[in-house]
C-alpha cells in the first residue's frame, strides 16, 4: 500500500472511530451505572445481561476497529460475566469493584487511542490477571499483594511524609450546583499520590431514586508533602467542614490494616497518571494555575470518567423514529392546512383583505421554514456510509493483488436516514466491482500507460431536490462486446446496432456478470440488478457511462427523503392521480397518423418506437372526459426498461407530494403506490407505473 | 346495593344508528368521532360499497356505505349524511349510515339472543337483540363484521 494510501486511509478511518468511541463510551457509562447501583446487592438476571451485553458490544467493537489490545480486557470481562450470567460461578461483592476496575481500563485504553492520553500497561495485565484469577479462582478475592506492589512502586517516586485519609460526605446537590469530582480529584493528585474509593450510600425506593442526587461517600486516600490546611483549600468551595474529615495515617501503616488493600481501588480516571509532571492534558489547565479553584466545571475538554467527554452529551439527543416521523406527519398536515387557507384566499379581493393576504404570505414562509427543519431532523451526512470503504478498499486491494486509492467527495452531503440505510449495499456493491472488475492489476495498468495506483471516486451532492451519488473509477471501462455476448447467452434481447447507452443497462439484467471467474468478491451475476431494484425502490435512477479504457461513471440520483415524491398530477374525468417524475419519460400529444392498431392493441409510434396505449379511464373504470387517444394526453412512463403510455384526460401541476400509506387502514390498490393529500385537502391515488403494465397485460 | 352496582358495571354502552327502517347499535368504544359525508375519491376497482378514501387529518380512511353493501335503503348523499368513523382492529374505518340516533346502556339482561332471521345484516354479525322501552336495537358486532372476508377491507391474503 501506498504511503499517500495509508494516510487518506487513517483520515477516514478516524471519522469511523469517532463512533465506535462514542459507543465505547456509553456502553461504558452504561455498565457504570448498572454497577453503582447494585452497592453490594447481587444483581439481578437482566442487570447482569446488560453488564455483559455492553462488555460484549465493546469487544465486538473494539475487534472490529483493530483495537486488538482492548478486545484482551473486554473478553476476560466478558468470560467471567458469561459466567456469572449462567450461573456457573456465585456472585461476590468483590466483583462489582473488579468489574469498575476493568471499566477504568478500558477507559483508559479508550482514551489512549481517542486522545493520544497515556495507556499504562501495567494496569492493562493487572487487571488482566485479576479477572482471571477470579475466573480461576471461583469467586477468591483479587489478589491484595500484586495491587499493592503496584500502588506502592508508584508511590516510591514520591517523598511523601503525610498520609491522609480523606471523608467526604458531600451535599446531595453536589452534581447539581455543577461541580465536577474529576476535577476535584486532578487537584488532590497534583499534591501527591491519590487513591479514591466511593462508597455509595443507600439510595433508597429506585423508583423515586434521583440519579442526579449524590449519594456518595467519598474516600480518598493522599500520600503527600503537603500541610491538611492545602487539602481543605481544595474543598473550600465545595464541603463545609463537616463534609470533610481529614485523618492523618502514620506511612508505614500501610500495607499492615487488612483493608488497607481493599480500600485502594484505581483512581477513577486511570488516564490521570500518578506522577503529576507527566499528566497528560487533562489535568495541565489544573496545573497551571495551581491555586485556582475549579470547583465548577469550565474545562468542557476534560476526560471525565470512564472515559466519557463533557459536552457530549448536550451536543445531540437521541429520539425515536415514530416521534420524528409524527413531528414530519404533522407538518405535513399543517402545510396542506396552509395551503387549503391559499387556495380559499385567493378568490378574496386582493385590496380589501390585504392583511389578510400579507399575513397568509408570512403563514407561508413559516410553514415551509418549518417543514424544512423537520425534515432536516432524518437527515444525517453519507459520510456514515462512505466511511466504511475505505477500509475495504484497502483490504480488497490487498486480497487481489491490486494498488488503489479512494477519494470521497461532498461526504458532508445530507440524505435521510432510511435513505442511508438502504444505499449502503448498492454503494457496497458497486465499490466492489470497481475493485474486482474494473481496476486492472498495476503490470496491466502500466503497461496501458496509467498510474500503476487507481482511483475510485466516491461523490455525493445535492442537486436541486435529489442526492447525487456518483461512483466513478479509471480502470478498463465496460467492455462492450462481452456485454453484448454475455446478453445474448443469457437471452437477453441485445444487437449489434445498440447504441452504449443501451447496451450499459444491460449489466442491470438479472443473472448477468461478465466476470471470467467468479470470485467471492464478486461475479455471481446476483448484484448490479438487486443494485437497480433497490435504487428504484427508493424512487431512485441508475445511470452508467463508460470510456473503453478510462474508466466507468455510475450514478444514482435519489430524491431526498422517502417521504416525499415529486409527481404529475393528471386528470381523468373528476379524478386526480399522481405519476411519480421519475418513471416518466415524456409527454406527447398525438396525431392521428401516429396512432396505430396492432392485433386490435393501440399502439402510438414516437419516433422509431411502437409503444403500447394503456387508458388510465378503461384500466381504472372510470368515467372520463376523453376516450380517444388523439384527443388526450399520453404520459410516456418506463418501467424498469419496459414503456408504455398512459392516455389520462389533462395534465394538471407538478407537485412534491408527502406519500401518505393506503393499506394502512384498508388494502393495497392495485396500480397504485400509495396515496397523497393535495392542496384541496382530498386524497389523489401515487400511481404505481410497473403494476400499472402488470394490470394491463392481464386484462388484454 | 350490592347487585345494583353489579349491574350498572354490567352495562354496556351502544351507539344507535340507522340503516332505512331499522335501528342498530354498535359497541361505543370502537367510534371514533361521527362526522358529515365528504367528497371521497374512488378507489379503482373497489367493489361498490366501498365509496373511496378520505383525508381524516391526514390519516387516509376507507369509508363503507352499509346502505349499498346490505341493500336497504336509498344510498343518497346530502349534509345530513352521517359517516361514523369507527376504531376496529387497530384501523380507522368509517361507515355510511341514514342517520344516528343516540347512546343507550343496556343491561345484559336487556339483550337477547338473536333469531335466525329478520335483519338485513348476516346474523354471524348479530350479537343479540337489545329492547328499550318499546324500541328494539339490533346489536351488531362490528369488529367481526368490518374484518370479514366480504367486507374486503383488509388483504386476507397476507
Amino acid at each position: 500500500m501506498k504511503d499517500h494510501d495509508q494516510r487518506a486511509l487513517n483520515i477516514d478511518m478516524a471519522k469511523f472511530n469517532q463512533v465506535f468511541f462514542e459507543e465505547c463510551g456509553e456502553h461504558l457509562a452504561e455498565m457504570e451505572q448498572i454497577l453503582m447501583s447494585l452497592a453490594d446487592v447481587e444483581p439481578d438476571d437482566e442487570q447482569l445481561n446488560a453488564i455483559f451485553r455492553a462488555a460484549h458490544s465493546i469487544k465486538g467493537g473494539a475487534g472490529m476497529f483493530g483495537f486488538h489490545d482492548m478486545t484482551i480486557v473486554t473478553h476476560v470481562l466478558e468470560t467471567l460475566l458469561d459466567k456469572l450470567r449462567t450461573h456457573e460461578m456465585p456472585f461476590s461483592s468483590a466483583m462489582i469493584d473488579l468489574f469498575l476496575e476493568a471499566g477504568d481500563v478500558i477507559a483508559m485504553q479508550l482514551s489512549g487511542y481517542r486522545d493520544g492520553a497515556e495507556v499504562r500497561q501495567e494496569a492493562v495485565d493487572l487487571i488482566r490477571a485479576k479477572l482471571e484469577h477470579m475466573i480461576e479462582g471461583e469467586g477468591a478475592p483479587p489478589a491484595p499483594l500484586e495491587m499493592t506492589r503496584v500502588e506502592s512502586s508508584a508511590v516510591s517516586g514520591l517523598s511523601a511524609d503525610h498520609r491522609y485519609e480523606l471523608l467526604f460526605t458531600p451535599d446531595p446537590d453536589l452534581f447539581q450546583r455543577g461541580v465536577r469530582l474529576e476535577n476535584l480529584m486532578a487537584e488532590l493528585e497534583e499534591l501527591g499520590s491519590l487513591s479514591v474509593q466511593a462508597q455509595v450510600s443507600d439510595p433508597g425506593d429506585l423508583n423515586a431514586f434521583d440519579p442526579t442526587l449524590c449519594l456518595t461517600t467519598w474516600r480518598f486516600v493522599l500520600e503527600t508533602t503537603a500541610s491538611e490546611t492545602e487539602i481543605r483549600e481544595i474543598f473550600e468551595f465545595v464541603a463545609d467542614e463537616e463534609q470533610l474529615q481529614v485523618r492523618d495515617i502514620p506511612l508505614d501503616s500501610r500495607a499492615a490494616g487488612p483493608d488497607a488493600a481493599e480500600t485502594q481501588p484505581e483512581s477513577f480516571d486511570q488516564v490521570k497518571n500518578e506522577n503529576p509532571a507527566a499528566a497528560p492534558a487533562a489535568v495541565a489547565p489544573a496545573t497551571a494555575q495551581p491555586t485556582g479553584r475549579r470547583t465548577s466545571d469550565t474545562n468542557e475538554m476534560a476526560p471525565s470518567a470512564f472515559g466519557r467527554r463533557a459536552g457530549e452529551t448536550e451536543a445531540s439527543i437521541r429520539v425515536g423514529v415514530t416521534k420524528v416521523d409524527q413531528l414530519i406527519n404533522q407538518v405535513g398536515e399543517l402545510v396542506i392546512t396552509q395551503l387549503m387557507l391559499a387556495q380559499t384566499a385567493a378568490s378574496l379581493d386582493p385590496v380589501l383583505y390585504e392583511d389578510l393576504h400579507r399575513s397568509l404570505l408570512q403563514l407561508e414562509h413559516n410553514t415551509r421554514d418549518l417543514q424544512q427543519s423537520v425534515m432536516s431532523i432524518r437527515l444525517v451526512p453519507i459520510s456514515i456510509v462512505f466511511s466504511r470503504f475505505p477500509r475495504m478498499v484497502r483490504e480488497l486491494a490487498t486480497k487481489l493483488g491490486k494498488q488503489a486509492e479512494l477519494k470521497t467527495i461532498g461526504e458532508t452531503t445530507e440524505l435521510d436516514k432510511g435513505l442511508i440505510e438502504k444505499i449502503t449495499d448498492p454503494l457496497t456493491h458497486l465499490v466492489r466491482n470497481c475493485m474486482d472488475h474494473a481496476l486492472e492489476p498495476p503490470e496491466v495498468r502500466i503497461a496501458a500507460g496509467k498510474k500503476p495506483v487507481g482511483t475510485i471516486i466516491l461523490r455525493a451532492s445535492q442537486i436541486g431536490g435529489r442526492i447525487v451519488i456518483t461512483v466513478i473509477d479509471d480502470g478498463a471501462g465496460l467492455n462492450r462486446e462481452k456485454i453484448l455476448n454475455r446478453a445474448m447467452e443469457h437471452g437477453i434481447p441485445a444487437s449489434d446496432s445498440m447504441t452504449d447507452e443501451e447496451v450499459w443497462p444491460l449489466i442491470f439484467a438479472p443473472g448477468f456478470s461478465t466476470a471470467d471467474a467468479v470470485t467471492d468478491i464478486s461475479g455471481r451475476g446476483v448484484g448490479m440488478d438487486v443494485v437497480l431494484s433497490n435504487v428504484q425502490s427508493m424512487n431512485g435512477r441508475v445511470t452508467i457511462s463508460s470510456e473503453s479504457g478510462k474508466g466507468t461513471q455510475i450514478t444514482i440520483s435519489l430524491p431526498l427523503t422517502l417521504a416525499i415524491l415529486d409527481g404529475l398530477s393528471v386528470a381523468v374525468g373528476d379524478d386526480k392521480f399522481i405519476i411519480p417524475l421519475n418513471s416518466i419519460v415524456e409527454s406527447l400529444q398525438p396525431t392521428i397518423g401516429s396512432l396505430k392498431t396492432v392485433n386490435g392493441k393501440k399502439m402510438v409510434q414516437v419516433r422509431d418506437d411502437y409503444i403500447p396505449i394503456i387508458p388510465l379511464f378503461e384500466l381504472f373504470n372510470l368515467r372520463a372526459q376523453v376516450t380517444e387517444a388523439e384527443k388526450g394526453v399520453l404520459v410516456l412512463i418506463d418501467a424498469e426498461g419496459e414503456k408504455a403510455a398512459l392516455m389520462v384526460d389533462a395534465l394538471l401541476d407538478e407537485h412534491q407530494v408527502v406519500i401518505k400509506s393506503i393499506e394502512t387502514n384498508y388494502r393495497k390498490v392495485e396500480g397504485t403506490a400509495g396515496a397523497t393529500i393535495l392542496g384541496d385537502g382530498r386524497v389523489a391515488l401515487i400511481l404505481d407505473v410497473a403494476s400499472l403494465l402488470q394490470m394491463h397485460k392481464k386484462s388484454m | 346495593m350490592q347487585t345494583e352496582s353489579e349491574t350498572t358495571q354490567a352495562a354496556s354502552e351502544y351507539l344507535t344508528f340507522m340503516l332505512a327502517t331499522e335501528t342498530y347499535g354498535i359497541d361505543i368504544l370502537k367510534v371514533q368521532e361521527i362526522r358529515g359525508y365528504d367528497t371521497v375519491t374512488h378507489i379503482a376497482n373497489a367493489p361498490e360499497f366501498i365509496k373511496g378514501v378520505i383525508n381524516l387529518r391526514g390519516v387516509i380512511v376507507p369509508i363503507v356505505d352499509m346502505r349499498i353493501k346490505f341493500n336497504v335503503g336509498e344510498p343518497t348523499y346530502h349534509e345530513f349524511t352521517v359517516v361514523i368513523i369507527m376504531n376496529v382492529l387497530d384501523r380507522v374505518i368509517g361507515m355510511v349510515v341514514d342517520g344516528v340516533s343516540d347512546v343507550v346502556a343496556l343491561t345484559p339482561e336487556q339483550i337477547r339472543p338473536a333469531p335466525e332471521m329478520g335483519a338485513a345484516l348476516d346474523t354471524n354479525y348479530i350479537t343479540g337483540l337489545g329492547t328499550q322501552s318499546d324500541r328494539m336495537l339490533i346489536l351488531v358486532d362490528i369488529e367481526k363484521m368490518m374484518s370479514s372476508e366480504e367486507m374486503q377491507l383488509i388483504d386476507h391474503s397476507r
